[in-house]
This record gives C-alpha cells, sequence and structure tokens, in this order.
C-alpha cells in the first residue's frame, strides 16, 4: 500500500507540476498575421478608392446597365435568385396588377394584395424602368403570375377532382390490363390450366365441403368414445385434420348410417394422407414478412365497391394451398358480418375472387410462400375486412 | 459462477416459451387485410346472340346499352372485344373460362335476342369467371321491340344486383324541369327522362312556370308545383294520361316543395303565409290537413324517411337555415346539421341511412350527405351552384342540378355516386334542372 501511494503521489505531484510550470503552448503568429493583414488592406483600400472614384463608378454604371437589358429577357430566371434588389421589383409590379382585373372572383384575393403593397417602396426607383418592363420582354417575363392561377385553380376547382378521378382509375385499369394478358398467355402453355379448370372438379369439390362440414361440427360429441378404440389410425396421423380423424373413428362404432358420409370422409382421409397430415407440425412459422407478402400480394387482387353495403361487410374465408401455393379446392366462406344476404354474397365473391386471381397474377403460378413451411400455410383463413370510410 | 447458475434457468424458460411460441401455430394461418382496392371490376360481354335472322341489330343494340349502364357507374369497366381470346358463338355452348381469364375478364355476361314479329326476347347468362361458376342462373325476358331499350335496362340490372349485391337503378325513370331560352326568359316545362337522358317527354307545354317535380312512390304520378294559376299551386299528374288535378292544399299566399308521403296518400308540402312558412301534410283522398310546425320561422323543404316515421327538413329557427328531423305527425325538431354555412333540400335516402342536402359555404355549393342524426358529413360535388339531389331507387346515386356562372349560365343535370366518384353529366336535349329520380319500373 504504501509504495503504491508513494508511487501515485509521486505521479500527482508530477503532473501538478507539470501543468503549473506550463511548458506549453502559444498561438501568438496568427495574432500578428491578421492585425496586420486588416489594418493595412482597409486604409490602402480606402486610399485608393477615394483617390480613383470617378473611373471605376463609370465603369460600374456601364456594367449595371448591361445586365438590367440582359435581365429583361431572362427576367424569369434572375428574379428568384433576387440577387439584384431594384431590378426584379419593377417586373412583378406590373404583372400582378393585370392578373387581378381579368379574374378578380378567386378566393386567393388576400395572395395577390399584400404582393402588391410590399413592392411599392421600390416602385419609386425603378419608374423610368417601366415601360422596359412594358415591352415584350416583360410580357414574356409574367411567368411569374403563373404560380397565382395555379393556386386559384387549385382552391377552386373542387368539383374537377372527382372527373379527374374517374378519368384516371380508367386509365390505370387499361394499363394494367395490357398487362395482363400477356402474363397469363405465358403461362397456359406451361400450367396445362385447363385440366385445372376442369371445373367439374371444383363444381363437385364445392359440395362437398358443404356436406362435410357440419360433420366436422357435429365431432365433439362422438370423441368421448375415442379413449376406447383409440386404435384406428394405422393409414395416417390425424393431427390436424379432425375431419379425418374422426372419421376413422366412426366406421367402427356403425351406429351412424350415413354410407354416403362414410365415402365421402374416405375420400377426404385419403386425400389428407397422401400429402397433408405430415406437413402440419413441420416447420417453423412464418416470418412477419412471409406473412406480409402473402398478404400483400392476395390484397392487390382484393376489389370493392366503395359506395356499396357489401363494402362495410367483413368476411372471413378459408381455403388450402397445395404445395405450390395454388389454391386446392374451393374458397368457402366461414364467417362474416351481419347484414343483407346479398350484400354479405357480394361481399364474399370479392374475396374469393381476389384469391383466386392472385395466385396467377405477375406471371406467377401459385402464391410465393416458403416451401419448407408449407404445414404451416397449408390451410388458410383469411378476414377481408374493408369497414373503411371510403 | 453463482450469476451464471442464477440466470441459466431463465435462459432454459425462455428458450422454451419461444420454442412453443413456434410451435403454438397448429391451426390455420390466419390473415387480415383491410385495404382493398377500389377500383372498376373488368367485366366481357361478347355481342348478343342474333337467335332469328334480322335481330342481329337489335342484338348489337342492347349488348351496347348493357355495357353503358354498367360502365357508367363507375363500378364496371368494359373490356373491349378486340382484347377476347374467344368469342361466344353460342348461348348454349360452355364457357371456356380460361380464355377470359387471361384478358382479366372477371365478369361475363353472354347472351342471345330473338324477334318474332313484334316481339323480343332476351336471354342472358352472368359468370365468375376466376371462380368458373355461374352467377345466379339464366334469366329471360320478353317484351316488344319498342321497349328494347328497357329490357336491356333490366339485363343490366341483374347483373348489377348479382354482383354488387344492391339492387339496381337502370330500368328507372327520372321527371325534371326542362329549361330552354336565356337566362332572363328562361321557359320551363316538366320533362320525363329515362335514367341515361334516353326517350325525353315532355309532361307540360312552356306557357307557366312549373318547379320542383316529384315522382310518386310507384312512379305512376308526379307532383310539382306551377304558377299556372297566378300564384304557385300543387298539381299532381298522372304519367300515363298525362293529365293534371290540382290538389286540395291549405289556403295560403303559396304552396310549395310538395312530396308525396310512401304510400302515396297523403302530401307533406309548404305554406307561405305573411312570411312565415311551415309544413303542412295533406291526406288526398279525405282532403283533411294537418299542421306539422308551428314556428315563426321558414320551415320547408320536408321528406320522408323510408318507414314513413320521420319527416327531415330545413328551417331557419336558429338563425341559419340548417337541417332538422322531426316525427312524421309532427312533435319536437332535432337539429342533426352543425358544419359551417348553410344547409337546404334535404332528402333521405331510399335505404334509410343517409340525408343527401345542399350545403353553401364560403361562395361554394356543395352537394353532401350525412347519416341521419347528422354524424359523417361528406360533401360530394363542389361548383358555383349545384342544388337539388335526389337519390337513385337503390340509394347509391344523386342526381342533382348544377348551373353554371354568369349570363350565359344554363342548369344542367349531373350524377355522382354516394362514395363522391364517377362524376358525370346526364345528357339532355337542353338545360335542365330540379330532378327527380323515380322508382324501378316493374
Amino acid at each position: 500500500m504504501t509504495p503504491g501511494g508513494y508511487i501515485s503521489g509521486a505521479g500527482h505531484a508530477g503532473l501538478l507540476l507539470w501543468l503549473v510550470m506550463g511548458w506549453g503552448l502559444a498561438s501568438e503568429p496568427l495574432e500578428f498575421d491578421v492585425m496586420d493583414v486588416s489594418v493595412v488592406s482597409s486604409e490602402e483600400f480606402e486610399a485608393m478608392r477615394s483617390a480613383s472614384t470617378p473611373e471605376p463608378e463609370t465603369e460600374q454604371e456601364a456594367v449595371a446597365p448591361a445586365p438590367e437589358v440582359e435581365a429583361a429577357p431572362e427576367a424569369p430566371a434572375e428574379p428568384e435568385p433576387a440577387a439584384p434588389e431594384p431590378e426584379p421589383a419593377p417586373e412583378p409590379e406590373p404583372v400582378p396588377e393585370p392578373e387581378p382585373e381579368p379574374e378578380p372572383a378567386p378566393p386567393p384575393e388576400p395572395e395577390p394584395e399584400p404582393e402588391p403593397e410590399p413592392q411599392p417602396e421600390p416602385e419609386a426607383q425603378p419608374e423610368p424602368a417601366v415601360p422596359q418592363i412594358v415591352e415584350d420582354p416583360t410580357l414574356e417575363e409574367s411567368p411569374r403570375p403563373t404560380p397565382r392561377p395555379s393556386e386559384r385553380v387549385s382552391s377552386e376547382a373542387a368539383p374537377a377532382p372527382p372527373e379527374d378521378v374517374t378519368v384516371a382509375e380508367e386509365a390505370q385499369e387499361q394499363a394494367a390490363e395490357s398487362e395482363a394478358p400477356p402474363e397469363e398467355v405465358v403461362e397456359e402453355p406451361q400450367e396445362e390450366t385447363a385440366p385445372e379448370e376442369a371445373a367439374t372438379e371444383i363444381v363437385t369439390e364445392a359440395e362437398e365441403p358443404a356436406a362435410s362440414a357440419p360433420l366436422a361440427s357435429l365431432r365433439p360429441q362422438a370423441r368421448p368414445n375415442r379413449p376406447a378404440p383409440p386404435e384406428p389410425a394405422p393409414e395416417t396421423e390425424p393431427t390436424t385434420t379432425t375431419a379425418s380423424s374422426e372419421a376413422a373413428e366412426e366406421p367402427e362404432p356403425p351406429e351412424v348410417e350415413e354410407d354416403a358420409v362414410d365415402a365421402a370422409v374416405e375420400a377426404a382421409l385419403a386425400g389428407a394422407a397422401e400429402a397433408t397430415a405430415p406437413e402440419a407440425p413441420s416447420g417453423p412459422p412464418l416470418t412477419g414478412s412471409e406473412q406480409e407478402g402473402f398478404r400483400v400480394a392476395v390484397q392487390a387482387c382484393w376489389n370493392v365497391d366503395a359506395g356499396s353495403e357489401a363494402a362495410r361487410i367483413a368476411v372471413t374465408v378459408g381455403f388450402s394451398l397445395d404445395r405450390n401455393g395454388r389454391v386446392e379446392g374451393s374458397v368457402r366462406q366461414i364467417s362474416a358480418d351481419d347484414g343483407p344476404q346479398a350484400a354479405v354474397n357480394a361481399a364474399f365473391e370479392a374475396a374469393r375472387r381476389a384469391v383466386l386471381r392472385c395466385q396467377n397474377a405477375n406471371g406467377r403460378s401459385g402464391y410465393d410462400l416458403p416451401e419448407e413451411k408449407y404445414g404451416q400455410w397449408r390451410d388458410v383463413e383469411m378476414t377481408f375486412d374493408a369497414r373503411t370510410p371510403y | 459462477m453463482t450469476r451464471q447458475a442464477l440466470f441459466a434457468p431463465f435462459l432454459a424458460v425462455l428458450l422454451m416459451l419461444a420454442a412453443l411460441a413456434a410451435q403454438a401455430q397448429d391451426g390455420p394461418l390466419r390473415l387480415t387485410i383491410t385495404d382493398p382496392n377500389v377500383e372498376p371490376l373488368p367485366f366481357a360481354v361478347p355481342t348478343f346472340e342474333a337467335e332469328t335472322p334480322g335481330a342481329e341489330q337489335l342484338a348489337a343494340d342492347i349488348t351496347e346499352v348493357i355495357a353503358a349502364d354498367l360502365t357508367g357507374t363507375g363500378v364496371f369497366r368494359r373490356i373491349p372485344a378486340e382484347a377476347f381470346v374467344s368469342s361466344i358463338e353460342s348461348f348454349a355452348q360452355p364457357v371456356a373460362y380460361t380464355d377470359w381469364r387471361t384478358i382479366n375478364a372477371q365478369a361475363l355476361i353472354t347472351g342471345a335476342v330473338a324477334v318474332n314479329g313484334n316481339q323480343v326476347t332476351v336471354k342472358f347468362r352472368l359468370y365468375d369467371v376466376f371462380s368458373g361458376q355461374e352467377l345466379g342462373s339464366g334469366q329471360q325476358l320478353s317484351g316488344t321491340t319498342d321497349g328494347w331499350r328497357r329490357m336491356a335496362h333490366k339485363v343490366a340490372d341483374q347483373v348489377y344486383s348479382r354482383i354488387t349485391g344492391e339492387g339496381g337503378y337502370f330500368d328507372s325513370r327520372v321527371v325534371f324541369v326542362a329549361e330552354t331560352g336565356p337566362k332572363a326568359d328562361r321557359r320551363k316545362r316538366l320533362a320525363i327522362m329515362d335514367y341515361d337522358g334516353a326517350n325525353v317527354q315532355y309532361l307540360t307545354d312552356s306557357s307557366s312556370i312549373v318547379l320542383a317535380p316529384r315522382f310518386s312512390p310507384n312512379g305512376d304520378r308526379v307532383i310539382y308545383t306551377s304558377w299556372d294559376s297566378g300564384f304557385p299551386r300543387i298539381y299532381a299528374l298522372d304519367v300515363g294520361t298525362v293529365t293534371r288535378q290540382a290538389l286540395p292544399v291549405i289556403d295560403g299566399e303559396m304552396a310549395f316543395s310538395p312530396r308525396f308521403s310512401r304510400d302515396g296518400r297523403s302530401v307533406i308540402y309548404s305554406i307561405s303565409n305573411g312570411g312565415n312558412t311551415d309544413i303542412y301534410r295533406t291526406d288526398v283522398p279525405t282532403g283533411q290537413h294537418q299542421r306539422l310546425t308551428s314556428a315563426p320561422s321558414i320551415e320547408t323543404a320536408p321528406s320522408l324517411s323510408p318507414d314513413g316515421s320521420q319527416i327531415v327538413f330545413e328551417s331557419d329557427r336558429s338563425g341559419s337555415q340548417q337541417i332538422y328531423v322531426m316525427p312524421a305527425s309532427g312533435g319536437e325538431p332535432r337539429r342533426i346539421s352543425f358544419g359551417e354555412g348553410r344547409y337546404g333540400s334535404p332528402v333521405w335516402s331510399p335505404r334509410g341511412d343517409l340525408i343527401a342536402f345542399t350545403k353553401q359555404n364560403a361562395g361554394r355549393f356543395h352537394i353532401g350527405v350525412m347519416r341521419t342524426d347528422g354524424s359523417e358529413e361528406r360533401l360530394l360535388t363542389s361548383s358555383f351552384l349545384d342544388e337539388s339531389p335526389t337519390w337513385s331507387p337503390n340509394g347509391r346515386v344523386l342526381m342533382f342540378t348544377r348551373e353554371t356562372q354568369g349570363e350565359t349560365g344554363a342548369p344542367s343535370i349531373y350524377s355522382v355516386d354516394v362514395s363522391g366518384r364517377n362524376l358525370q353529366r346526364v345528357q339532355t336535349p337542353a338545360g335542365a334542372s330540379d330532378p327527380s329520380w323515380g322508382p324501378l319500373q316493374p
């Protein structure tokens, strides 16, 4: 301890000594230079200027009129930098005066009024210059007033926007239309869309889920029987699809009389056993960006009629995707807000169109989703909620 | 060491929770979309098939009217025939959905027209192209060749209704005041036309001034104010026979701003006496009168709610012209407009959810809508002079009068979607004002 204390004490003492003695710094040479230059230059400059005033003044004057003449034709660009104060002033003065006369009505009246007020002061100086401005170049300079008409139009023409909006919408869609055809034309030979459309399948499936859906809802009552014969899963692991697991149990207790239902369930089992069952638990969940990409992809094709009652109805649809991201089977309605049935139907159909249309949009075949996470996005429930003020 | 030993269990728990969260999504992937596109829905309507010789022109005309109806809503956009990949050779043939998907047609309308003498038969089907299904079932309409436009309108109404889920409005008519001549000597007469400006017919001559015609609920009569007798009186005109009768309103200096009740039995209107204007109701069959307001201010422009239980009207009892709602039998009115400016000519929507009005503020006129409690006010238009809004039968579109500024200014009729989109002028042969949109025709 003591040696350390000595060492530190010595060190601190040395530091204090060094600071006190100030073996250090000085910046005097800078001061010398500055003082010399400033004093000498100002005096000499004044002396030189006082001695030779007539010649430079004439030169400057001669220079001044030259830019004026030039400024007249080039006025539109120069006045904005505002470098020459007296020169640009006369230009705007005559401009505002003729403006209010032709168009007195518009609301931006307060704007033209304040502008002429500050400008009258420079008027006394450049009055002789006014005739110059009246000349042709001044007429060309009138672009300055242009910003005012633009303001007037923007404030007044509130009725115009709606018309423009309608026109714009049409133009945009035509552009979109021109893009869409070539994309899908290319796809057709590749995907063999005709067999997929063999819409006979879609139609029949549309009816089947309607029959199987109530079965799934009734299952919970049958489950108590389950613990007794828990064996029936030799085929596959009925992990997610409750309908398949329940269906496997039902055939054992012959209480149910529905042969047709059994057939449908077996068909569903067969389909599920092929690919879906082992996929459900696999893979990490979709990341936020992956979900957002999927959401945006469907949203791009979701089109609603803004003023309709259907636009105020939120509807949830369910559908399944194959590994390529293509809709498998039909898009079904899961739930919807209360409302007129026709409006609910219209809202559902708009959602269905969005899901079906955009799986082939932008030249793709199926939604772009990570295949390794197929189990996470095989079944989708998507809520379409347009309940925003139009 | 001890710290690490303490943190280790927490880390393990956190990792386990994360793993559980990762496995938590065992149900379907659930997403919510809230930002729809608002753009016209592209549809294809190949020229209807002519099933009988000589029906080609009529089939083409009907097709064009259907397309114009749908396109005019701003909700649909027609895909030009040049873009079609395939054609509909026969109304009975199955639809090749792929060809229509290729051109991004979301709806496809096919049809056929047959002419037999003076009789026309129109058949049509509507397809949802991307779902590969027919929307609704095919329908067949029959009529005379003279009524071919109405048949086209009815087909368009069906298509519109099936896709949007709302009632149509194409097969409807509008009564209005046709105006000719300079502003200082304007001649006015009643006229009636299809909603799209076709088939204009004049109901009165221009010998006297007529104002504010209004359709009866079933469209068989028009009630209006006329200066025929030298002072304003209310008349009812039978549209079919073009005969009129003066209504037995209560005595007063001026009777104006009439409207039928929803059942067509009674009329609500305003009577002006000595600078005071109040609202009355008269039962037409019995001639009984009922005074509904009794304020010393001006109450006028009454309009009944669809269920007939309430009346919306304008009044200046607060010092400025505002909109009020009161029970249909009279009673204490409730003010619903509180924005800047003056509000007038309120009209209750056929849906019952909105009230359209004229607003004057800062030197501009607007057509706007608000909820029946005055909330959610939205201005749809703005111009030198917009007034006299009237609702389409489905409560989706508003027609109104727009007059241009200056000595050469002339009135014309415009329509605008209740969303504020699709503002367009209705084609009329001359100046037109004060439109009243009638119901869908049977």
